[in-house]
């Protein structure tokens, strides 16, 4: 007797080693080499939504003065508000919109540096999009991380997002004219802070005045 | 809050995979995430089932392996593992100091992965 069998599916595995984490951070070291080979100075400036990441830096490249040597990439949803708020200070401006992503991620930051002239930039400002916690898992290849939180997000920001302030290397408490009316014992905050992250500089700003804005300077290791 | 987009990200890998092996149908994946990624495996897998529909990787089985954390302390030199200490607030939020001396100065040596290791497919 024949007894005819199906074929049976044949099934199989295949191994990968694709760390989808890994993979951005590898991104991140290869912008990082990239600013090195251009001597540019490249800071993350991360923060919660409204906490002033744009005053902040607006403040910053003022007080710099450096024209056309400093540049930004603003990172947000849809909008180009932000970038238009920076080239009124004379910045190389690029605008990348994540659409619906919640953070930058270091391929998005490559795709903006290639289509950027960066000749003769000195430093690079990287606004993140507003968010205290995806940013944190995403190097971008920044040489200095900046976290900026301002009190009127009220006493517990800091202690609710150890993870984005433990990858700071400055963290700005902004709007220090608001503690008072809100209520926010700054050194409180200021303790939090120094619990979770002990070797990042805390500075307390006031980005409208520009009260603080050296000390940023100062700790990013730029000049005035 | 980025799980959706990591999860894209694991699904067109799979598929791609698939796709440059023969693959006819996906049985299963497995995944290994690291307990210190800031990732809600949960959702992870919600949104992996989701974005599977409508192709060849339907209905397959998400399988994930928590990496359990190591850390090197730079203060005592302690190496190991992280007990979740629920009395200290912010090894509550996210167990990431030195079990040992509590210091925050540490390296992460393991625990921040998010591998896709392995396909089970049909051909």
């Amino acid at each position: 007797m024949k007894i005819i069998r199906p074929k049976g599916p044949e099934i199989f595995d295949i191994e990968l080693e694709k760390d989808l984490l890994a993979k951005n951070r590898g991104l991140a070291k290869e912008n990082r080499r990239r600013f090195d080979r251009s001597n540019i100075l490249a800071v993350d400036m991360m923060g919660s939504i409204g906490s002033g990441k744009t005053s902040l830096i607006k403040a910053i490249l003022k007080r710099l003065g450096m024209g056309k040597k400093a540049a930004v990439i603003a990172g947000d949803l849809t909008t180009t508000i932000d970038a238009e708020r920076i080239e009124a200070e004379g910045a190389r401006v690029i605008q990348v919109n994540t659409g619906k992503e919640c953070h930058l991620d270091a391929h998005l930051i490559r795709r903006a540096i290639e289509r950027m002239k960066l000749d003769g930039v000195k430093v690079l400002f990287i606004e993140n999009v507003g968010n205290l916690i995806c940013p944190g898992e995403f190097p971008l290849g920044a040489h200095k991380r900046v976290v900026v939180t301002s009190v009127t997000e009220g006493p517990y920001t800091v202690i609710k997002h150890p993870y984005i302030f433990r990858e700071a290397d400055v963290i700005v408490l902004n709007k220090m004219d608001m503690a008072k009316p809100m209520k926010v014992n700054i050194s409180e905050l200021e303790r939090d802070a120094r619990q979770i992250n002990p070797q990042a500089s805390i500075i307390k700003t006031n980005a409208l005045t520009g009260k603080g804005i050296p000390k940023i300077i100062e700790a990013l290791g730029l000049k005035a | 809050m980025h799980e959706f987009s990591i999860s894209d990200e694991i699904v067109r890998n799979v598929l791609v995979a698939v796709k440059e092996n023969n693959g006819k149908k996906v049985l299963s994946i497995q995944l290994e995430i690291g307990e210190l990624a800031l990732l809600n495996v949960e959702q992870v897998i919600f949104w992996i089932h989701e974005l599977f529909k409508g192709s060849v990787a339907e209905g397959a089985k998400v399988k994930v392996r928590t990496i359990k954390a190591r850390i090197k302390c730079e203060s005592c030199g302690y190496k190991g593992g992280i007990g979740l200490d629920r009395q200290d607030p912010f090894q509550h939020v996210i167990p990431y100091s030195c079990p040992k001396c509590h210091s925050f100065q540490i390296n992460v040596e393991k625990g921040r992965e998010c591998t896709l290791r392995k396909i089970q497919a049909v051909r």
